[in-house]
C-alpha cells in the first residue's frame, strides 16, 4: 500500500486533477484526506499500485499546475509517521536511472 | 464602465489574438455582441468541432495560440474532441465558452453542461469565471498556461450574465501573469552532459529520435546542429515529420508502426537511443516490451509526466530542448567519440532501404508523390487520420518544422479540412494541401462552407477507397476479414457535393498513376489544381483493399514488420 501526500493551491479543479489520475488508471483508492494546510490544502491519498504506475502518478501530479509538492511513504498513517521522501521525477524501474537531471 | 464581454476581448486582443474560431449561440451571445471594433476577426465554423480543429490548424503552423469560442451545453461538449487533441498533440489553445447565468448554474438549466468538469482530464488548466473581476486574471493566466512548457488546451467558462454585467476597466493594458515559483527541490538536480558523452563514448549502435518537442521548442537549427555533429542514423515519428531534412545521410525516416524498415530495425538494434522531445507512445514502440531490447535510453523531454508511460529511460534529460541541446552539443565539442561509420554503413544501407522507391506497386503512393513533388516551396500538408494518413507521411519529403500536419496522438477523424481553414487563414500565401479519406471527409464535410465562404484556396485531396480503409485493413488482417460496417460504397459524389458548395471538383483513378510517369494529361490536371487560387477538390478513387505497409502488427516489435499481404 503507497500512501502519498500531496500539496497543493486550492484553486477550481485541482483536488479533482489529482484523483482522475488515480481513477483514469482504474486504482482504488482506499482513503482520500484534504485539508487546508497553512496557505495551501493537503491531501493524502493510500492506493495500491505497481512501481510503474507510482512514478506515472508522481510525474503526472507533478505536472498539475497547482500542485506544489508531491512526497510519498509506503507506511500508512495509521502505524506511525511515515518517512516521507521525495520521488524521482525520472523513471521508477527495476534498476535505478543513471542519473536524474534537469536542466 | 465596459460589458465583460469586452473586457474578455480586449484581455483576448492583448495576448496577440486577432483572430478566434467559433459559433454562436445563447449563452455566448454577449461576446458576439461586443466582436465588432474589438479588433479581433471572427470565423465562423459550420460546427464547434470545426472551430476547435481550426484553431488547432492556426496553432499548429504558426505556434501561437489557438482561440475557439462556443456557447454552453452543446456547443461546449462539440469542442471536446479538439481539446483532447490539442492535449494529446501539445497544441496550444484556449477555448472560451459561455454558461448559463451564474444564478441558474446547478440547476440543469437548458443548454447547462458542466463543461469545466467534462474536461478536467483533458486540459492543461481550466477555470469556470465567478465574478467579473477575475476576467482579466483568468483570461491572461490561461493563455500562460496554454502556451507555457508543454503547450496545451485551456478552458474558460463564462457565465452569461457576467459577460453582461459592467464594470470600469482600465483599458487594453495586458494582465502580466506570473506563474508562482515551485520549490527548487522539486526537480532533481545535476548534470547531464558528462553523462550522456559518457554513454555515447560506449555505444556502439547509437541512434536519435525526433518527435515533435523538437518542432516545439523552436530549436530545431540547433538540433540540426548537433545531428550533423553527432552523424548517427536518426529518424522521426510522425509529428517530427520535417525536423530533419530528410536528404540528411544519416536519416532513416519515419519509425513506428508504419515507419520504415531502416528506421525500426536501427530502432531495434541500438544500445545508445537518444530521444529529443517525443513520448513513445505504443504506435512509436510497438510492443513495449520489446522495444529497443538492447538500448539505454536518453530522454530529453520538458514534461515530466511524458517520462516512463511506455518504457523507462536510463536518463531524463528534463527541460526546454532549446535549452539543453546547446549543453549537450557544448559538452561534445571537448570530447572524443567513437567511429560510427560501420554501424552508419549498416544502418542506412542499401539493403534496408525501401523495397519500391518509387511506390510503383501502390498508386496511391504514386499519387502523392507526383501531388507532393508539385508542390510550391511554401506548403503546409494536412492530413486526417486512416490510410492516407500514413501513406501521406510516408511520401512526404519536405524539411519544413512546420509542414506536416496531423492529428497523430488522439487520431481524431474529420481532422483535417477544418485545420486546414485555420492553417490558411494563419498563412494566406501558403499552399495548404488537405489530404483526407472519404471517412473522415465526411466527419467535418460540412467545412466546405466555411471554405467556401472565405474563398480560401485550399486544396482538398478525398483518397477515396469507398471504405473505412485503416479499420477495414485491420479487419482484413486480424479479423478474417469480416468487413463490419466499414463499408462506404454508398459514399455520396464527393464532386457533385463540391459544386453544391459552389467548389470546383476533380476526380482522378487510379488507373492514371499506371504510367511512369504520368501522362501530361495527368500532369496537366494535378498542375492546374494546385496552382488554382480557387478552394479545389479533387477525389482519388484508389483500390478498395490497398494496404499501409510496412506494419508492425498490434503486440509486434518493431522488427516484427509486414511488407506485404499474406
Amino acid at each position: 500500500m503507497q500512501v502519498f501526500h500531496i500539496r497543493y493551491r486550492n484553486v477550481q479543479g485541482t483536488l479533482m486533477r489529482i484523483l482522475n489520475a488515480i481513477s483514469r488508471r482504474a486504482l482504488d483508492l482506499t482513503s482520500v484526506h484534504a485539508e487546508a494546510a497553512g496557505q495551501d490544502h493537503a491531501v493524502t491519498v493510500q492506493l495500491e499500485a505497481t512501481p510503474k504506475q507510482i512514478g506515472q502518478l508522481y510525474r503526472e501530479w507533478y505536472g498539475i499546475v497547482d500542485v506544489i509538492e508531491v512526497r510519498s511513504s509506503v507506511t500508512p498513517p495509521q502505524q506511525g509517521e511515515p518517512e516521507w521522501a521525495p520521488l524521482p521525477p525520472g523513471s521508477a524501474v527495476a534498476e535505478p536511472p543513471v542519473r536524474a537531471a534537469s536542466a | 464602465m465596459l460589458k465583460g464581454a469586452e473586457i474578455v476581448l480586449q484581455c483576448v486582443r492583448a495576448e496577440g489574438v486577432d483572430l478566434v474560431f467559433g459559433y454562436p449561440g445563447g449563452a455566448i451571445m454577449p461576446l458576439y455582441d461586443a466582436l465588432e471594433g474589438s479588433g479581433i476577426r471572427h470565423v465562423l465554423t459550420r460546427h464547434e468541432q470545426g472551430a476547435a480543429f481550426a484553431a488547432e490548424g492556426y496553432a499548429r503552423v504558426t505556434g501561437k495560440v489557438g482561440v475557439a469560442i462556443a456557447t454552453s451545453g452543446p456547443g461546449a461538449t462539440n469542442l471536446v474532441t479538439g481539446i483532447a487533441d490539442a492535449k494529446m498533440d501539445s497544441v496550444p489553445l484556449v477555448c472560451i465558452t459561455g454558461q448559463v447565468r451564474s444564478a441558474m448554474i446547478g440547476s440543469d438549466a437548458f443548454q447547462e453542461t458542466d463543461v469545466f468538469g467534462v474536461t478536467l482530464s483533458l486540459t492543461k488548466w481550466s477555470r469556470l469565471v465567478r465574478t467579473i473581476d477575475e476576467i482579466p486574471q483568468v483570461i491572461a493566466e490561461g493563455f500562460h498556461w496554454a502556451r507555457s512548457g508543454r503547450p496545451g488546451p485551456v478552458i474558460i467558462d463564462i457565465p452569461t450574465d457576467l459577460l453582461k454585467a459592467k464594470k470600469e476597466f482600465s483599458g487594453p493594458v495586458p494582465v502580466k501573469f506570473t506563474p508562482q515559483a515551485r520549490p527548487a527541490g522539486a526537480k532533481a538536480e545535476g548534470a547531464f552532459t558528462d553523462t550522456i558523452v559518457a554513454l555515447l563514448q560506449r555505444a556502439i549502435r547509437p541512434v536519435a529520435l525526433v518527435g515533435a518537442g523538437a518542432k516545439l521548442s523552436g530549436a530545431i537549427p540547433e538540433l540540426r546542429r548537433l545531428l550533423d555533429d553527432l552523424n548517427i542514423p536518426t529518424f522521426a515519428t510522425v509529428h517530427g515529420l520535417g525536423a530533419v531534412p530528410p536528404r540528411s545521410t544519416y536519416y532513416l525516416g519515419m519509425v513506428g508502426m508504419h515507419g520504415t524498415r531502416a528506421a525500426n530495425t536501427a530502432l531495434h538494434e541500438t544500445d545508445l537511443l537518444l530521444v529529443f522531445g517525443a513520448r513513445l507512445d505504443d504506435r512509436v514502440t510497438g510492443e513495449p516490451t520489446r522495444f529497443a531490447p538492447h538500448a539505454k535510453i536518453v530522454h530529453f523531454e520538458i514534461d515530466p509526466a511524458q517520462l516512463d508511460r511506455v518504457r523507462a529511460c536510463e536518463l531524463p534529460v528534463i527541460g526546454d530542448l532549446a535549452e539543453t541541446i546547446p549543453a549537450f552539443q557544448g559538452a561534445l565539442l571537448h570530447a572524443s567519440l567513437p567511429d560510427w561509420s560501420n554501424w552508419r554503413a549498416v544502418a542506412c544501407g542499401s539493403e534496408r532501404a525501401e523495397v519500391d522507391p518509387r511506390g510503383l506497386a501502390q498508386p496511391t503512393m504514386r499519387f502523392l508523390d507526383e501531388l507532393f513533388s508539385r508542390l510550391p516551396p511554401d506548403n503546409v500538408v494536412i492530413a486526417d487520420v486512416g490510410q492516407h494518413q500514413m501513406w501521406a507521411a510516408q511520401r512526404y519529403r519536405s524539411s519544413s518544422p512546420r509542414g506536416f500536419i496531423t492529428s497523430g496522438g488522439l487520431g481524431a477523424m474529420g481532422f483535417a479540412l477544418p485545420a486546414a481553414v485555420g492553417a490558411q487563414l494563419a498563412k494566406p500565401d501558403t499552399c495548404v494541401l488537405c489530404v483526407s479519406g472519404d471517412g473522415g471527409f465526411q466527419m467535418n464535410i460540412q467545412e466546405l462552407a466555411t471554405v467556401h465562404r472565405l474563398g480560401l484556396p485550399i486544396k482538398m485531396v478525398i483518397v477515396d477507397n469507398k471504405y473505412l480503409g485503416m479499420v477495414r485493413q485491420w479487419q482484413q488482417l486480424f479479423y478474417e476479414r469480416n468487413y463490419a460496417e466499414t463499408d462506404l460504397s454508398d459514399n455520396p459524389d464527393f464532386v457533385e457535393i463540391a459544386k453544391a458548395y459552389k467548389i470546383h471538383g476533380w476526380r482522378l483513378n487510379e488507373a492514371a498513376m499506371a504510367e511512369f510517369p504520368v501522362s501530361s494529361e495527368t500532369a496537366d490536371l494535378l498542375e492546374n489544381f494546385l496552382r488554382s487560387p480557387e478552394p479545389e477538390l479533387l477525389v482519388f478513387d484508389c483500390a478498395p483493399e490497398a494496404n499501409v505497409y510496412p506494419m508492425v502488427p498490434a503486440g509486434a516489435a518493431l522488427s516484427e514488420m509486414v511488407f506485404e499481404d499474406e
